[in-house]
């Protein structure tokens, strides 16, 4: 259509225009197929990836239909390379399957001869394939299953997994529905992952990620084995699923550092699973405890290695991946794709926001201008010294003490990378702390003051980046990062994403150090929140007073 | 009987201007007479440069038309149609077409009654099996008369043997005997079928492959391969993908030429741009390395890029660059395409290596092929002729190519470059032609009509493509994450500020542009004021400039200049600031112009040498020192420049149609002054050329007195002589009557060798007996008379009647030739 919203470009990037009368209609359409790659504020940017394409693929779209959505909803006519090529990608999913075999078992099932022959001509697929059984099949070792799959996927022939999975032990599970019930994103999100078998849930944090994990465990009703980044997302897994479901604290077992139970439902840590002594890993002996039939990562973005290894030997049983990105910082998202499962559902952080289940947050980076003498002392540092220089500049204390000042009675969290300078602002606020030192009792015993509004302002280094539940917190002041990392960054501003029970705007500060390579490192990480649609206003230390005024 | 020569001289000026246009090569040189035209024109390169460049369907006709003279009469066009199969109104059209064409190019030349003639020579620059057929037969063999009504008692096999040799090529491989196929073999060679050929080999007769065709020469006439089975564009994407890759190609250009006009690259020895520096650009251009080696060689063919000739060698922009830079897009565009499409460079092959295994740099001046216009023009012009919108694929493409010019094909791999190059001009949208193409196409050829029916006539390559570019926006979309998208082509204005303070992320329907500190310095360095900056962007932006954009110029700006840097050709230091200050004040050094850095730092503009003398003038005493701070006694700099050698452009030669009617009425005058002492004998020409004037001995000059009295018929000649001479026309017999333009006549002193050519070649053609002058070897002419079978490569292979034996003499042995008079043999 000549003036639709979307505008195509041939790089594979989609420009969609926000305002536009269709945007939404155009929104919809396209989410199935391209990944929504930046959202400001009036053109947000999706992607067509092979990955993408073959997701969509997955979820039953064909070429045609990816096609007809472009020209419906484009504004200039589409670059007749990108449709073929979108065409083409397509049709690379599914020519290959895996299924079970009457006589052979697992086998790979292509629909085209000549993608096999040129399959298992490829050095890459070496040891992974048996017999050849005909044209158009050849044994799988069982065992290769998941690795067979990550090959394809390089390859570019990913294979569609139609050889089913195995049921496992049966334990009954059911949703404790009172007084609450599943939000209608979240059933569809359970829906779309239970009708695709395996795959991966992408939902913003705050949104109730756990909530689908529970849902699916209540449609599997399956001894369930639920990965988790660390011990205390592992008890708040734990009492979120006494709290919402039939399961009983009894029912539900600890697997981590401290703590070694096996019951029907057991909530792992991927660091236990990846310890190893004397060079080997000890604890996979878990993946064999029982029979389970439903396997949960959390926060799958962060799925290390090892981990990845021991999924590929896992490919029989479901498995559920949540997760608020599937940006990694190392690139291996086609790992995920094919070892946990294609994306089954998706959701942009300002639709899910704009239905008001998550809470609105306004993001603040104030410059503050070093002193004289410590910009001398950055300007001769050594380069790998310099960040670590500008993230503790000692000017930040003063910032973070404004701000505080600003909020005060508000739930606050402090958090940083180095623990020098969180102990010297702990001391210089007066707010206690907690590093990865704390004991898992004293973390508990803060959270929960802290929860109760006991005590309101709380420091925190990067163990409460990942899946700690704070859910009053509604402001957060960041003074130093993992260098750029842009997944740390939606992690945090992710803290103070649960609604509020007054509806109160969430605040987020970055406080950076100006022309260092803080300005940089934050300005790289902001980047990804600036894309979901989360504008920064800056600011400089020095106009703080007037932040009232200025917003 | 008529001959080729009477054929020509009946001509009529514009005929023979369109058969110069047609075959350039004939004029060129000048020739002098219709005759010696005539005998350039049968000549065996002329003959095979002008079947070069026909198309197949043209071939068959004169393959047809050899084959059936050879076998009995010189065909009729209706024979000639029947013989290569034009069985359907289509076919016979298309023959019809190609019957034409031949005659236009003087390979066919109609008789007055109706009958086709092969121009003499064509059958041996034909080959010997034309239309895939043996060679006639050098003696008569008992071959069969019904080759079908024979086979009814063949073994089996045979058929299928003679259905493969039936059309070609004749040759067939002996099988084993014994075999089932070797039996058949056999008993096909007993009765005459097949001949033995090397002992390995067996021909097909050519009077039995005829049969076998049932008197045809062809199975069926080569139409012109239709892009009928080519995808069809929408139009709307063709245009859409035509202006987006002139645009982008134009932008491009744009931007190497602003690139080499700061770091100009130097030329390599040999000329040529370093593969480094290509590279270089390539990254800075963000294309691949074989699409930046196509930039350059555009700009540089477009005259935008030039070798600067200096003792270093670098190539810059030229002064035309600057008059390119300020036309709009269309123009500058078209500017590209035409020396595209007009240019002899292959810059497919850069990067490639060449015989001596070094690798082909771009701009190389090795890197030309004569006839790399002429394969553009070709593709396009086949793309022309498929239907509106449709985009054969590189194989249809080659196939209309090699249906072209059987004869000359052009390299797959050259087709597809030039398919390439075409697509990134956007004459190509989505592989269709587009209507700019159209136009660059009508306007190379000067034929309007090529022009789209969508656009009318449009002979305007600029103007079709301004129609098809997207209206310009102004506007552009500002956000918060310091993006921004222009939602469609980008004006110039709009273009240029982005160029100048964002970086371009993405292009395509629209441009989406991210601000950086970098960028924004960059449009501070070019002398905007983050104020001004910050206006412009307010204006595109409707008014919202986002708070992080607006804080991320103030920033930048915070920082810009706080380091300044300068030139100074000198400088003085001394430890003494009055000195110095004195220094700065003192109008004799004002010239210099110092001004102090610091107090006892002074530069100025001018070389230290210079500065030191005027010192010195002063009455001081200073001295130089270098870079560490050694003091050093200066000294003049040698300087020398390398002789360079002079390089000569190739010189653009093409025969134009007023050229060619300059040759046509040169030869007119001189054969109508030969004409005009002979008229009675020369009947056709005096009808076909009224004698214009008679005073041919002032005009002509010595080399055309000697050619001119070789002016058409061997008769015309003696007149010609006769004019010269005292006593004319002494051994030459009286013409015929009636036969006005037959050769029957004469020979007379040393006539051009031309002459003496196209007089054998007709001889052989038509089988004709021949009085031969030669001179043998002690200088002694001998006159013979002979039977011409064949001339060539400089030789005359003639049968000797009287002696009965074949004899081969040098063409230069033989100082005239004159057809016996066929009354009397």
């Amino acid at each position: 259509m000549p003036d639709g919203p979307l505008i195509v470009q041939s790089d594979k990037t989609l420009l969609l225009e926000v305002d536009h009368d269709q945007a939404a209609a155009c929104r919809r359409a396209i989410a199935p197929f391209a990944e929504l790659e930046r959202a400001p504020e009036h053109v947000h940017t999706y992607r067509l990836t092979a990955l993408g394409l073959w997701n969509a693929r997955a979820a039953g779209h064909d070429a045609e239909q990816v096609v007809d959505t472009l020209l419906e909803y484009s504004r200039y006519p589409v670059p007749h390379a990108l449709l073929v090529d979108v065409a083409e990608t397509m049709s690379r999913y599914g020519r290959l399957q895996l299924v079970q075999h009457p006589v052979h078992g697992l086998v790979l099932h292509a629909l085209d001869p000549a993608v096999l022959a040129e399959v298992t001509r490829s050095k890459r697929t070496a040891g992974l394939l048996g017999a050849r059984v005909d044209d158009t099949d050849v044994v799988v070792h069982p065992s290769e299953r998941g690795h067979l799959k990550q090959v394809l996927v390089k390859l570019g022939w990913p294979a569609e997994d139609l050889a089913g999975y195995v049921d496992g032990e049966a334990h009954p599970i059911e949703l404790a529905q009172d007084g609450w019930s599943l939000r209608p994103y979240q059933e569809q999100a359970v829906e779309g992952f239970w009708h695709g078998g395996s795959g991966v849930v992408v939902l913003p944090c705050g949104a109730g990620k756990t909530l689908v994990g529970a849902g699916a465990m209540a449609r599997s009703s399956t001894t369930t084995l639920i990965l988790v980044t660390n011990t205390v997302s592992a008890r708040q897994w734990r009492d979120e699923l006494v709290k919402r479901t039939t399961l009983t604290e009894d029912e539900i077992g600890e697997y981590s550092g401290t703590r070694k139970e096996i019951r029907p439902v057991t909530i792992a840590t991927y660091q236990v699973l990846t310890t190893k002594r004397k060079g080997v890993y000890s604890h996979l002996e878990l993946l064999d405890a029982r029979d389970w039939g439903l396997v949960v990562y959390d926060e799958v973005h962060l799925l290390p290695a090892p981990i990845f290894r021991i999924t590929a030997d896992l490919q029989a049983r479901r498995r559920l991946g949540l997760t608020a990105t599937l940006v990694r910082e190392d690139g291996r998202e086609d790992e995920v794709f094919s070892l946990i499962g294609p994306k089954r559902f998706d959701a942009p952080w300002k639709d899910i926001e704009a239905q008001g289940y998550i809470a609105p947050a306004e993001c603040v980076e104030v410059r503050l201008t070093l002193p004289d003498h410590e910009r001398m002392t950055y300007a001769t540092a050594e380069p790998e010294e310099r960040y670590r220089l500008a993230a503790t500049a000692s000017g930040k204390n003063g910032v973070v003490d404004a701000l505080v000042a600003k909020h005060a009675g508000e739930q606050t969290l402090v958090i940083g990378q180095y623990l020098d300078q969180l102990h010297e602002l702990a001391e210089h606020i007066g707010a206690d702390l907690i590093t990865g030192e704390t004991p898992v009792r004293e973390r508990q015993r803060l959270f929960d003051a802290f929860r109760s509004g006991e005590i309101t302002k709380l420091v925190v280094s990067k163990v409460a980046n990942f899946s700690i539940d704070l859910p009053e917190a509604s402001v957060a002041i960041q003074v130093s990062g993992s260098f750029g990392s842009r997944q740390e960054e939606a992690q945090r501003l992710g803290r103070i994403m649960r609604p509020k029970a007054d509806g109160k705007t969430a605040h987020f500060y970055t406080v950076v150090a100006r022309d260092t390579v803080d300005q940089d490192f934050a300005a790289h990480r902001q980047r990804f929140l600036a894309e979901q649609g989360y504008a920064y206003t800056i600011v400089d230390a020095e106009d703080l007073g007037d932040l009232g005024v200025a917003r | 009987m008529a001959t080729f020569t009477g054929y020509l001289r009946a001509r009529s000026d514009d005929e023979l201007v369109a058969l110069l246009v047609r075959r350039p090569d004939l004029a060129t040189p000048h020739p002098a007479t219709l005759a010696s035209l005539a005998a350039r024109a049968t000549s065996r390169s002329s003959l095979d440069r002008a079947l070069t460049w026909v198309d197949a369907l043209v071939l068959q006709v004169v393959d047809a038309a050899v084959v059936l003279a050879d076998e009995g009469a010189a065909p009729t066009r209706e024979a000639l149609l029947a013989a290569v199969g034009a069985d359907d109104a289509d076919g016979a059209r298309d023959v019809d077409r190609a019957v034409d064409d031949a005659v236009a190019l003087a390979l066919l030349w109609p008789d007055d009654d109706g009958t086709l003639h092969a121009a003499p020579g064509l059958a041996d620059a034909l080959g010997p099996s034309a239309a895939g057929l043996a060679p006639p037969a050098t003696h008569e063999a008992d071959e069969p008369d019904d080759p079908a009504a024979l086979l009814k008692d063949a073994p089996p096999g045979a058929a299928q043997v003679l259905d493969a040799l039936t059309w070609g090529p004749p040759v067939g491989l002996l099988p084993p005997t014994g075999t089932p196929a070797g039996d058949a073999v056999a008993w096909l060679v007993r009765h005459g079928l097949l001949v033995r050929g090397d002992g390995r080999h067996v021909v097909l007769p050519r009077t039995v492959a005829l049969a076998l065709r049932g008197g045809r020469t062809h199975r069926a006439p080569a139409l012109q391969p239709t892009a009928a089975g080519a995808p069809v564009r929408d139009p709307r994407t063709v245009a859409a993908e035509s202006a987006a890759a002139a645009e982008r190609t134009v932008r491009l250009v744009r931007q190497l030429v602003a690139r080499w006009e700061q770091q100009p690259p130097s030329v390599l020895r040999a000329g040529g741009l370093g593969a480094r520096d290509l590279r270089r650009t390539a990254q800075a251009l963000d294309v691949d390395d074989a699409h930046a080696a196509w930039l350059v060689e555009s700009a540089a063919s477009a005259g935008l890029l030039a070798d600067d000739r200096e003792e270093a060698p670098t190539f810059v922009p030229t002064l035309e660059a600057d008059v390119w830079l300020a036309q709009d897009v269309p123009q500058r565009w078209a500017v590209l395409a035409r020396a595209w499409l007009a240019s002899t460079r292959t810059p497919w092959l850069v990067g490639a290596r060449d015989e001596r295994g070094a690798l082909r740099a771009a701009l190389d001046p090795e890197l030309t092929r004569p006839w790399v216009p002429r394969l553009r023009r070709a593709v396009l012009e086949v793309l022309a002729a498929a239907p509106v919108g449709a985009a054969p694929t590189g194989d249809d493409v080659h196939d209309a190519l090699r249906w072209r010019s059987p004869r000359s094909v052009p390299p797959r791999a050259a087709v597809d470059a030039v398919l390439a190059d075409a697509e990134r001009l956007g004459v190509l949208g989505a592989g269709a032609l587009s209507s700019a193409g159209r136009a660059l196409l009508a306007e190379a050829s000067g034929r309007p009509d090529l022009g789209t029916p969508a656009h009318g006539p449009v002979a305007d390559a600029a103007a079709a493509l301004g129609a098809d570019l997207p209206a310009p926006v102004e506007e552009i979309l500002l956000q918060g994450d310091l993006t921004g998208v222009v939602p469609g082509r980008p004006s110039e204005q709009l273009e240029e500020l982005l160029d100048l303070a964002a970086q371009v992320e993405s292009r395509g329907g629209a441009v989406t542009v991210r601000f950086t500190a970098d960028s924004v310095l960059r449009a501070l360095d070019s002398g905007l004021p983050a104020d001004d900056l910050l206006a412009r962007l307010s204006t595109a932006g409707r008014g919202r400039v986002p708070q992080p954009l607006e804080y991320l110029v103030r920033d930048v700006a915070r920082r810009h200049g706080r380091v300044r840097a300068g030139a100074a050709s000198s400088y003085v230091r001394a430890d003494d600031p009055a000195l110095l200050a004195g220094l700065v004040e003192d109008p004799r050094l004002a010239a210099l112009r110092p001004r102090l850095l610091a107090p006892t730092v002074l530069v100025a503009d001018a070389s230290p040498a210079e500065l030191l003398d005027a010192l010195r003038a002063r009455g001081l005493a200073p001295v130089a020192e270098d870079a560490s701070g050694t003091v050093v006694h200066a000294v003049a700099p040698e300087r020398r420049v390398r002789a360079r050698p002079r390089r000569t452009d190739p010189v653009h030669e093409r025969p134009l149609p007023d050229r060619a009617a300059r040759v046509v009425a040169t030869l007119r005058r001189a054969s109508s002054d030969a004409g005009s002492d002979a008229p009675a004998s020369a009947g056709s020409d005096a009808a076909s050329s009224p004698a214009p004037g008679a005073g041919r001995g002032a005009d002509a000059d010595g080399a055309s007195d000697v050619d001119g009295t070789g002016a058409g018929t061997v008769a015309d000649r003696v007149r010609a002589v006769g004019a010269r001479r005292p006593a004319p026309g002494g051994r030459s017999r009286p013409a015929p009557a009636g036969a006005a333009a037959a050769p029957a006549t004469g020979v007379a002193g040393t006539p051009e060798p031309g002459d003496v050519l196209v007089v054998l070649r007709e001889a052989a053609q038509s089988r004709a007996e021949v009085w031969v002058d030669l001179v043998g070897p002690d200088g002694r002419p001998d006159r013979r008379l002979l039977r011409p079978l064949r001339v060539e490569g400089g030789r005359l292979r003639a049968l000797d009647p009287r002696r009965e034996a074949e004899l081969t003499v040098a063409v230069h042995r033989i100082a005239d030739a004159t057809l016996a008079d066929p009354t009397t043999p």
